[in-house]
């Protein structure tokens, strides 16, 4: 008897537990179903429109019976074509180069040569970390620009192969007048702005529209950037000198600036539009008053529905914010992208030791090995599907089931000196520093090979990086004659040099400052510290919590320090080497490094556009700080690339465009990942 | 029973307000500066490995910081609010202080604490700095004042505000926040020498923030944001400000951009899955095991079972998770593995019928369950094992078995009954365990639970965020000891009898 009762009552909660879990799950089935209707729906029309395309195209060829319409027609498409062709076909190289111009359009044509239609499909996935807002002027993290770059285009691009020049993106020309203060920009006609995923929904109705792309959306963007109640400072900070932002007409914007400062140009020419027919109004449709649009962008009610509604080649259809983002093509998209027909971003996996396993366990396609598991799991084989490493041939990590590679990164790492106290005040001294550094070995030895050194804080290889400097060698003779020279003598015989300053022996001792818990500085720090031991001189290497280490630059409190920078396309000298940072709260330039001729050519850098006189000026720069010494220059950090190359990842596909993107791409673009994968092999 | 209940549901207030207490303590004691918080947008100590920075000019919009700190309720005192006691002098002498003839020359940063707290003090910093403003003999530092005076008079309107505000209100509090703005006198605070100022229009700029707070109803309407000097003493506090938001549900999460509340909604139910499923699991499993030794006590299987599981509960879960991880859930060049590695379910399990669904969901939970219950099995059975083993002993036992009733009858029906009464005691322990435990498993198997987020908000330094999870975890926790209390009323008659 009591067992039937024991077994009745487990038998009836077991049935109450399916039941509830059927309920649950009803919802998130429904939304499905109407996510696959709604993709389906965008392939009808997609197709609908080829079939009309060719049914055009067909009406085009002449025909017998129809020779009077056919001919009105050709005229017609004859006119279309002439106007095609002066936008797109009439390029003069010499112009039409991506650097900036005053008077003419400048820009690159639009860049189509790596879209094959036959290479189309399948779901890309990859880790990435959860992006926190998905509007770009809220959250400026890495993270959601990357939501941005495949949703929404910019004014104007970097072409993946001269990412140092412009082309043609949302604008199919700009005019800049007006000495560099006025962008005079014409828009690409016929872009439409994504319908979001959530119009499906019958509150959001009024978002099922057609709307196109035009100037306004542009003005939108800069009025709200400009807008001190929007929550962007950082952002801001770039647009610090705009004047305005004007519609000329629906296709025609021009931006204003204050004045004459070369950030304009990539501030004006990266511009992406926002969705005013999205953000200018409130849940239920209604047009938010002009004075409330910048308190009420902070709080989006679109944001908080995570949504997002670009122009670009992906609509977001799915995010659930540590879980899952899934963009998908946009059939109305005007330009080319990857050939995936939809991206999905695994933003569960967060522990670097998950993640390679779910990577080995084919969860994702692509992902970016650490530094120390490119130790163990490449160099020493601890997975044997990963191809081995050659040193003959630079392409045999690409050859395993799981294939990887080196990819470079725009970043430098360095020592720096402080340039206002003994002993660093002196020349020569860092000088001895510098050639004290065995910098191949430390790469070697400490980061598995994976850096370049670097001799200035222009990326090796870039159109700005001087080539003639000569690296200071790694050499204690010469180190120690440098610091002779600079009157360091060991007088007393304790092994440790020393000077008279002011009157009083001082003995060469210092505090090298550092980041705490990486691993590879420690090791890096010891190093350094036996070669200095061995020419008298004694460092202290000393890990500070990023905090810490932040408040003692801010107060010159150090006498070296390690640190590194991120850099970018633009190069700029005024917020690192300019002399008035030195002093200003806030400024960059921890370690006092003040010189006239270096003043000079960074105010001047920043005034100037022309590329041929900023590499001149940059090269000059690069040259006396390189004979000054403010910083040791170390290296510039490498990544390492993994993908699916033989593997059996979803649906049994693997990575081939990775193999054609890397030869094609400029070096530096490999920096971010997502540019690397195009296509599947079939 | 019922004065019972009511008594343990009473005891339960003052538990609550003191863990809150604590964890505000402890979130106040390391929440960020304004310094730190304007710093952390040109760079990241985390990222790169390394520290990269990333070269970009000073935030200028100091009031987006500012906002973002009365939102987090972090431009308040944590406790005592004195603000409204000080006056003219003080502000005046923190000024100085904050400028390079003070006593903090060779530290910048302190300089620039110093002066960036005087720009949080909000409407009740107005009328002193009005004051220092209007004194002639403090023209050295009429420069910083109009800077602080400004953001201390910046009126914050958040959305809430926004939607409750009549439009002309909005308007001029936008138009005077526009005033404060254009009227700052320029000057540049230099390692050595000092307040430099260089704006011509200085004198204007002072007269016309002189003439601004000079019409009364400017003055009334700050005396009214800024209130009684006395009442804000306690009221008017960052511990208030916190109850109050917690209690409205309008925690707002800065990094990310969200109210708390939602941010939790989405991720409580894994963590609070797993954890009930394993505490049945625990105990499924322990009971058995306990009154299985006790039976065959200081037999060889005995033995053994106990050695076993002392074995496994030295074993730190982070350890045995992965070790789990690495052996059970890596596919190797040739073989699959035996469960997945990440999730709780697979790609496309919505469209599973709902009995694979839940197989689907055993299987991804089946590890995770493992660890979170493994180191209970040990002390759970061995106290279960000596209780009974006590009970055994006892007299009762002896005169059912003289009566003639099975073994098994006296053992499960009257033994084991009032060994398992000490047994409930052990259960709210565990839930307290178990929600430390969570983390580690949800950070190994990649399940995106409560766990990870109290993690993610201790990184961000998401002060609301934290606490905001930590009052759910710590919630449920209460309500475990709850249950369990209720439990030891119903299973012991003693306790019914005392509260009648």
């Amino acid at each position: 008897m009591n067992a039937l009762k024991w077994t009745l009552l487990i038998v009836t909660a077991a049935l109450l537990v399916y039941m509830a879990v059927d309920r649950w799950r009803e919802p998130q089935q429904l939304q499905r179903v109407s996510q696959s209707l709604d993709r389906l729906e965008t392939a009808l029309q997609d197709l609908s429109r080829s079939q009309k395309q060719l049914a055009e195209a067909m009406a085009r060829q002449p025909s017998l019976d129809q020779g009077v319409r056919a001919a009105v027609v050709t005229t017609k498409t004859t006119e279309t074509t002439a106007t095609m062709l002066t936008t797109d076909s009439a390029v003069d190289p010499k112009i039409q180069d991506g650097n900036p111009k005053l008077g003419v359009n400048f820009l690159m044509p639009y860049d189509r040569s790596h879209y094959h239609a036959e290479r189309q499909g399948g779901t890309f996935k990859i880790f990435e970390d959860t992006p926190r807002r998905l509007n770009p002027l809220i959250d400026s993290s890495a993270i959601t620009n990357r939501v941005q770059a495949l949703t929404t285009d910019s004014l104007c691009d970097r072409p993946a192969t001269h990412p140092e020049q412009w082309s043609q993106s949302l604008a199919i020309s700009v005019i800049i007048s007006d000495d560099y203060k006025t962008y005079t920009f014409n828009l690409r006609r016929g872009v439409k702005w994504q319908r979001p995923v959530l119009a499906q929904q019958k509150e959001y109705a009024w978002l099922v529209k057609e709307v196109e792309l035009t100037a306004a959306d542009f003005k939108f963007a800069v009025d709200l950037i400009m807008d001190p109640a929007v929550d962007c400072p950082s952002l801001r900070s770039y647009y610090e000198d705009i004047d305005k932002a004007e519609v000329i007409d629906e296709y025609t914007l021009r931006v204003l600036w204050k004045k004459k400062t070369y950030n304009s140009l990539s501030a004006s020419l990266a511009l992406t539009p926002l969705p005013r027919h999205i953000y200018g109004r409130n849940r239920d449709g209604s047009v938010v008053p002009a004075e409330k649009l910048g308190v009420n962008f902070n709080q989006h009610w679109f944001d908080e529905e995570h949504a997002v509604a670009g122009v670009g080649a992906y609509i977001l259809e799915e995010y659930a914010p540590d879980k899952v983002l899934r963009l998908r093509r946009n059939p109305d998209y005007w330009g080319v992208s990857y050939h995936f027909d939809a991206i999905e971003w695994n933003m569960e996996v967060k522990k670097d030791d998950a993640q390679l396993i779910a990577f080995k366990n084919g969860r994702v396609h692509a992902h970016r090995l650490m530094p120390n598991y490119y130790k163990s799991e490449i160099l020493d084989h601890h997975e044997p599907r990963f191809a081995a490493l050659d040193p003959q041939n630079p392409k045999a990590g690409r050859t395993g089931e799981l294939a990887w590679e080196r990819v470079k990164r725009l970043q430098y790492s360095y020592l720096g000196w402080n340039l206002r106290r003994p002993p660093f005040n002196d020349k020569r001294v860092r000088q001895a520093m510098s050639h004290a550094l065995p910098k191949e070995r430390i790469i070697k030895d400490v980061f598995f090979g994976l850096g370049v050194p670097v001799l200035s804080d222009v990326a090796p290889g870039t159109q700005y990086a001087n080539a003639d400097l000569k690296p200071y060698a790694f050499d204690l003779e010469r180190a120690k004659v440098l610091l002779a020279e600079a009157g360091w003598k060991d007088s007393d015989g304790d092994g440790i040099l020393d000077r008279l300053i002011n009157g009083t022996k001082v003995d060469f001792r210092f505090v090298m400052k550092y980041m705490a818990n990486v691993s590879t500085y420690e090791n890096m720090m010891l190093i350094y510290k036996d070669e200095l031991r061995k020419i008298g001189v004694e460092m202290n290497p000393k890990p500070f919590e990023w905090k810490e280490l932040m408040r003692s630059f801010e107060d010159r409190d150090f006498a070296a320090m390690m640190s590194g920078w991120q850099t970018d396309w633009d190069i700029d000298y005024f917020q690192l080497w300019h002399s008035s940072q030195a002093e200003v709260q806030g400024g960059s330039n921890h370690g006092g490094f003040v010189n006239a001729r270096v003043d000079e050519l960074a105010v001047k850098l920043r005034e100037t556009f022309d590329t041929s006189a900023r590499i001149v000026i940059a090269k000059e720069l690069q040259a006396i700080i390189h004979e000054e010494q403010p910083y040791t220059f170390f290296t510039s950090a490498e990544g390492i690339l993994i993908w699916q190359n033989h593997g059996k990842p979803a649906k049994e596909q693997y990575l081939d465009g990775v193999d054609e993107s890397l030869d094609r791409l400029h070096p530096l673009t490999r920096t971010e990942d997502r540019r690397m994968f195009w296509h599947f092999r079939p | 029973m019922l004065a019972y209940v009511i008594r343990r549901l009473l005891l339960m207030i003052p538990t609550f307000i003191g863990i809150l207490i604590i964890n505000f303590a402890v979130m106040r004691l390391q929440g960020p500066t304004l310094v730190e918080q304007m710093q952390a947008s040109s760079g990241k100590g985390s990222e790169g490995g390394g520290g990269d920075r990333k070269a970009q000019g000073a935030a200028k919009d100091v009031e987006n910081y500012i906002d973002r700190f009365r939102r987090a309720g972090l431009d308040l005192p944590a406790v005592i609010n004195l603000r409204g006691f000080a006056d003219q002098d003080d502000f005046a002498n923190r000024l100085q202080g904050a400028l390079a003839n003070g006593i903090y020359k060779d530290k910048p940063s302190k300089r620039n604490e110093l002066e960036k707290d005087l720009w949080l003090a909000g409407p009740q910093g107005v009328a002193p700095l009005v004051a220092v403003l209007a004194d002639d003999r403090l023209s050295t530092i009429h420069a910083p004042a109009t800077v602080a005076l400004s953001y201390c008079a910046y009126i914050t309107i958040d959305r809430l505000t926004l939607e409750k505000m009549p439009g002309e209100q909005l308007q001029r509090i936008q138009g005077r926040n526009e005033v404060l703005r254009n009227n700052r006198i320029l000057y540049q605070n230099n390692r050595d020498s000092g307040a430099l100022v260089n704006d011509a229009q200085a004198a204007e700029k002072r007269a016309r923030l002189l003439a601004l707070f000079a019409e009364p109803q400017v003055q009334r309407e700050y005396a009214e944001r800024a209130g009684n000097a006395l009442g804000a003493v306690l009221f008017h506090t960052g511990f208030t400000d916190f109850m109050s938001k917690l209690f409205t549900g309008t925690l707002y999460s800065e990094s990310r951009k969200e109210y708390v509340f939602t941010v939790i909604a989405d991720r409580w139910h894994v963590t609070f899955w797993l954890n009930t499923l394993s505490i049945i699991i625990a105990w499924a499993i322990s009971i058995p095991l306990g009154i299985h030794s006790a039976r065959r006590k200081d037999t060889l299987e005995d033995q053994v079972t106990t050695t076993g599981l002392f074995v496994a509960w030295s074993m730190p879960a982070m350890f045995f998770g992965t070790l789990l991880l690495y052996h059970f859930c890596t596919d190797s060049s040739g073989a699959k593995a035996w469960f997945p590695s990440s999730g709780l379910s697979s790609d496309g399990a919505v469209w599973l019928p709902t009995g694979q669904y839940l197989l689907d969901l055993l299987w991804h939970a089946f590890l995770p369950l493992v660890v979170l219950s493994y180191a209970s099995f040990t002390s759970l059975s061995r106290y279960m094992r000596a209780n009974l083993l006590e009970q055994l002993d006892a007299d009762y036992v002896r005169t059912a078995r003289a009566k003639g009733c099975s073994d098994d009858h006296v053992v499960y029906s009257h033994a084991t009954r009032n060994s398992l009464v000490t047994m409930i005691t052990l259960g709210s322990g565990l839930l307290a365990d178990l929600f430390s435990g969570a983390l580690i498993v949800e950070l190994i198997f990649s399940i995106p639970g409560l766990g990870w987020l109290m993690l993610d908000a201790a990184i961000q330094q998401d002060g609301p965020l934290l606490m905001g999870s930590t009052v759910i975890s710590v919630s449920l926790l209460l309500v475990g000891i709850l249950i369990a209390d209720l439990l030891y009323g119903v299973a012991d008659p003693r306790l019914r009898s005392r509260y009648g």
